[in-house]
């Protein structure tokens, strides 16, 4: 086989796949939660997952880095004993949008850097990635196509693309062609098939429009002029800090590190937990100064580690567009708004 | 090493002793926590008194009344740690719906005519009588975290109540938001080390944990009327557990 | 689940063993930490460690020995948090867990042949002792250097015996300064006032000369407007900032500042290559 190449898998094979699949490997996929709230869960059969859904109230990251993981395990019974640990776990995802893949990639190189973070390392060895292409927008809220994030760019083993009758389905890598291999569903993808999948693609190019009148390149410069905006102001006002934008981030991996110990008071573990920048603790210092103290400040800190310190940092922007934390807002922050008030603050300051 | 089990009594005040029932009904790990604390009084579930020094007094309930205050003081004295346990002990709690009333008109509607031979008080939490030295909060108390309250008092190192939000622990959980379901949650303005327990369940928060210290109040309103939510009637909530907060130590 | 023991963790700890205790003032300790089997930390003056106890947490504390001592290190530990009060209940021969060292110390190559004139306000003295140090171990590197330490009260002050030898030395400068004078104060201490009254008392030629400061937040904008008001350059000038590093690894991100992990691109900044990062100070 080349390195590149497409397959076919008919819609009426879909469940055997997924259940074959799961068969070989513990397979998570998105799955329906009801209010159009969807998440990734363990899943043994086709109609558990929802193939249309909006992104999942928490993003894949959740596999990679866990809401809380243990670093390292000690018994202080006699002599002090560590072992630094992980605990991975042998997964493919089926059905990951590709905001959610520029998601991962973000992580990848964040903790790929240099002191390298073996847990997400590791983890990440061990996991499998099914992309799945979206046809047309999920909701208002996403910004995929000023973030270029709407079409696939890597990232996946095998990339699906629901085509009516079919998926067809791309193959990345050795892996991804071992899961086609092992389940014996899939047949070669001829020239039409190639043809439509062509078509869908100029479609969504018509379909997907930026979001926002401004150019990619140009978003950094915007930040570098927004650092005193009243914009930040205003989501004071609103903003709960409840840190619901950044739990639902992909790309948001902020951690706290806690110890536990077990009742014996000698064994036990440390572990790292999410943890948010919007929190009024998070900037605090055990003498009490809180270097974060407003919710403005604490929001403008989100906005500039999507769109302007990563820039600098990866060459890479942390925004996927995939809308989430406007979506998890109670108080209706919303990022496209944010970020056309920027530009709209700006442009009148510059007319005044 | 074995150390010397620390003596270990429950009292009761002005509450439903649910929280203590919590613990009753704890199973396996309450083996583990009787291995290494002394239960020596605790009316749910033994017949034995300890009057004597204490190293650690767990009191259920708020105070209502001088008999109580008295009693708590005494408590206090005989006792190296002091723990306030569930919301009534913690924050006042439910009992603290009183202090909404005249003390005469709510003297007279539970005892009658006869209601100045029962001589009653402002509710207030035991923190606003007396030292405290952890707090376990919650309607009833989360077991999980009283049991990291009770390894932290074994170490001798403090335990600090999150200051943030319930919603991070219910992201954490992920569950499909409350106001998604256009439902007036008070998670987002109360603290959280519950692991969003009632919001798991497809219940509400109801805010028994307490308020967190520097809430948005402006930006809570404006989220209520975002979703049509009344905001008396979320105030109301807020009062059903947090009433007592208004109270300032004399 | 599969679980992997991870050799190469950052998370891993190296063990310590607590050599001595000294009390120092009522809320400081200094604590004498050698590594298992006579590692050597191999650090930088001004970089800092983690230190562990299992059960409690760990917490970022700053070297304060120079590192030509070798064999074992020292840390000047404040009593002020979780850990930090744990740490001070320990008596001498407890182990603890070290990671480290983390982070960019002082410039030690750049401040080289220079003149130095070395700021310390109240902890602050602690990461900037290990400079000190170092200096006294390699006096003839560096050309004329003013030591000037200020703090709220006599009762405050680090090092006190220490101190007394500075004042003492002809081949530096030395004055101390308390904000305000609470209990006896030795004779040695000859000015009351802040730390910024202290500065416009020292001879140096700005331009061969290198600021070096350390202090709580609210002392930096004081004392830099002061040094910039005697002409010293802006990129003459180093401090080093504290946030609360949780991983150190330029992860968690308790310590950013702006674009910045303070845990690996500081905590010794550049006084000019951060006076435009609005919430450093």
């Amino acid at each position: 086989m080349k390195d590149s190449q497409y397959v076919i898998l008919k819609k009426e094979n879909f469940n055997g796949f997924i259940t074959g699949l799961s068969k070989l490997h513990k397979l998570v996929a998105p799955v329906s939660k009801g209010y159009n709230n969807y998440s990734f869960e363990e899943v043994s059969s086709g109609k558990e997952i929802a193939i249309k859904y909006i992104p999942t109230i928490l993003p894949p990251k959740k596999f990679f880095m866990p809401q809380q993981e243990t670093l390292l395990e000690y018994d202080i019974s006699k002599d002090l004993h560590t072992e630094a640990v992980v605990e991975p776990e042998e997964m493919v995802l089926f059905g990951v949008h590709t905001c959610d893949i520029a998601g991962i990639q973000c992580l990848n190189m964040v903790f790929s850097e240099h002191p390298k973070d073996y847990n997400y390392l590791t983890r990440r060895q061990r996991i499998k990635i099914i992309g799945l292409e979206c046809n047309e927008y999920c909701d208002e809220h996403a910004v995929c196509c000023l973030m270029n994030t709407y079409m696939p760019d890597g990232g996946y083993d095998l990339f699906f693309t629901d085509l009516g009758d079919y998926f067809i389905v791309h193959i990345n890598t050795r892996a991804g062609e071992e899961i086609i291999e092992a389940i014996n569903l899939f047949e070669n993808a001829e020239k039409s098939h190639l043809e439509e999948l062509e078509k869908l693609r100029e479609k969504k190019r018509t379909v997907f429009k930026k979001e926002l009148p401004i150019e990619l390149g140009s978003i950094p410069e915007l930040f570098d002029r927004s650092f005193e905006s009243k914009v930040w102001n205003d989501l004071d006002e609103r903003c709960l800090a409840c840190g619901n934008c950044t739990m639902v981030c992909p790309t948001c991996y902020c951690f706290d590190i806690k110890d536990e110990i077990n009742l014996d008071l000698s064994t036990g573990k440390r572990y790292r937990v999410w943890d948010s920048c919007q929190l009024e603790p998070f900037a605090r210092i055990a003498g009490g100064i809180n270097f974060q103290k407003t919710r403005a400040g604490r929001q403008r800190h989100r906005y500039y580690r999507k769109f302007r310190y990563p820039v600098n940092k990866f060459s890479r922007f942390f925004c996927t567009g995939c809308g989430r934390c406007s979506r998890a807002c109670m108080a209706g922050i919303r990022l496209k708004e944010t970020l056309g008030a920027l530009m709209e603050s700006e442009s009148r300051e510059v007319n005044a | 090493m074995k150390r010397p089990k620390p003596k270990v009594a429950f009292f009761d005040f002005a509450s439903c002793e649910g929280c203590q029932l919590q613990v009753a009904n704890t199973g396996e790990t309450l083996l583990d926590v009787l291995d290494v604390i002394d239960v020596v009084e605790f009316r749910e579930i033994m017949s034995e008194k300890w009057d004597r020094e204490l190293d650690i007094a767990i009191i259920e309930g708020s105070i209502t009344d001088h008999h109580a205050e008295e009693r708590l003081k005494q408590i206090r004295e005989r006792s190296r740690i002091l723990i306030a346990f569930g919301s009534c002990a913690a924050i006042g709690g439910v009992n603290g719906m009183k202090n909404n009333f005249d003390p005469d008109e709510i003297g007279k509607y539970v005892y009658g005519s006869d209601y100045h031979f029962f001589p009653t008080e402002k509710t207030r939490a035991v923190h606003q009588v007396v030292k405290v030295d952890y707090s376990v909060t919650g309607c009833p108390v989360y077991i999980p975290e009283f049991v990291e309250v009770l390894k932290a008092v074994l170490q001798g190192i403090p335990y600090y109540v999150p200051d943030y939000a319930v919603c991070v622990e219910c992201k954490l959980n992920e569950n499909v938001c409350m106001y998604e379901k256009r439902v007036g949650c008070l998670g987002p303005v109360t603290r959280a080390g519950c692991n969003s327990w009632c919001i798991n369940n497809r219940n509400m928060c109801y805010g028994c944990r307490g308020i967190v210290s520097n809430p948005n109040e402006k930006g809570a309103k404006d989220v209520l009327s975002r979703y049509n939510i009344p905001l008396d009637l979320v105030l109301k909530k807020i009062d059903m557990y947090n009433k007592c907060r208004e109270i300032k130590n004399e | 689940m599969e679980r992997v023991v991870l050799k190469e963790s950052a998370y891993n700890i190296k063990k310590g063993k607590i050599l001595s205790i000294k009390q120092m003032t009522e809320n400081e300790k200094l604590f004498e930490i050698a590594l298992e089997g006579g590692e050597s930390l191999g650090h930088q003056p001004g970089q800092f460690v983690m230190v562990s106890l299992f059960g409690v947490g760990e917490a970022p504390i700053s070297l304060s020995s120079s590192p030509v001592t070798g064999g074992s290190f020292e840390l000047c530990i404040r009593a002020a948090g979780k850990v930090t009060n744990a740490l001070h209940r320990l008596e001498a021969g407890a182990e603890v867990g070290i990671r480290g060292p983390f982070g960019k110390g002082f410039p030690v190559r750049a401040l080289e042949g220079n003149d130095l004139l070395i700021i310390a306000c109240g902890l602050g003295l602690a990461p900037l002792r290990s400079l000190i140090r170092y200096i006294f171990d390699n006096r003839g590197d560096f050309g004329k250097v003013h030591i000037l330490f200020g703090c709220r009260s006599p009762g405050n002050i680090l090092f006190i015996d220490e101190l007394k030898d500075w004042n003492k030395r002809t081949d530096i400068s030395f004055e101390c300064t308390v904000d305000q004078v609470d209990c006896a104060r030795p004779d040695w201490i000859r000015y009351v006032g802040l730390i910024t009254t202290l500065i416009p008392r020292v001879q140096i030629e700005p331009e061969r000369t290198f600021a070096v400061v350390v202090g709580p937040p609210v002392v930096y904008k004081y004392v830099i407007k002061e040094l910039l008001s005697r002409n010293i350059p802006e990129r003459q000038i180093f401090l080093s900032l504290e946030r609360h590093m949780k991983c150190g690894l330029g992860k968690c991100g308790h310590c950013q500042i702006q674009g910045i992990y303070c845990c690996q691109d500081g905590p010794v900044f550049n006084y000019g290559e951060i006076k435009h990062l609005k919430e450093a100070f």
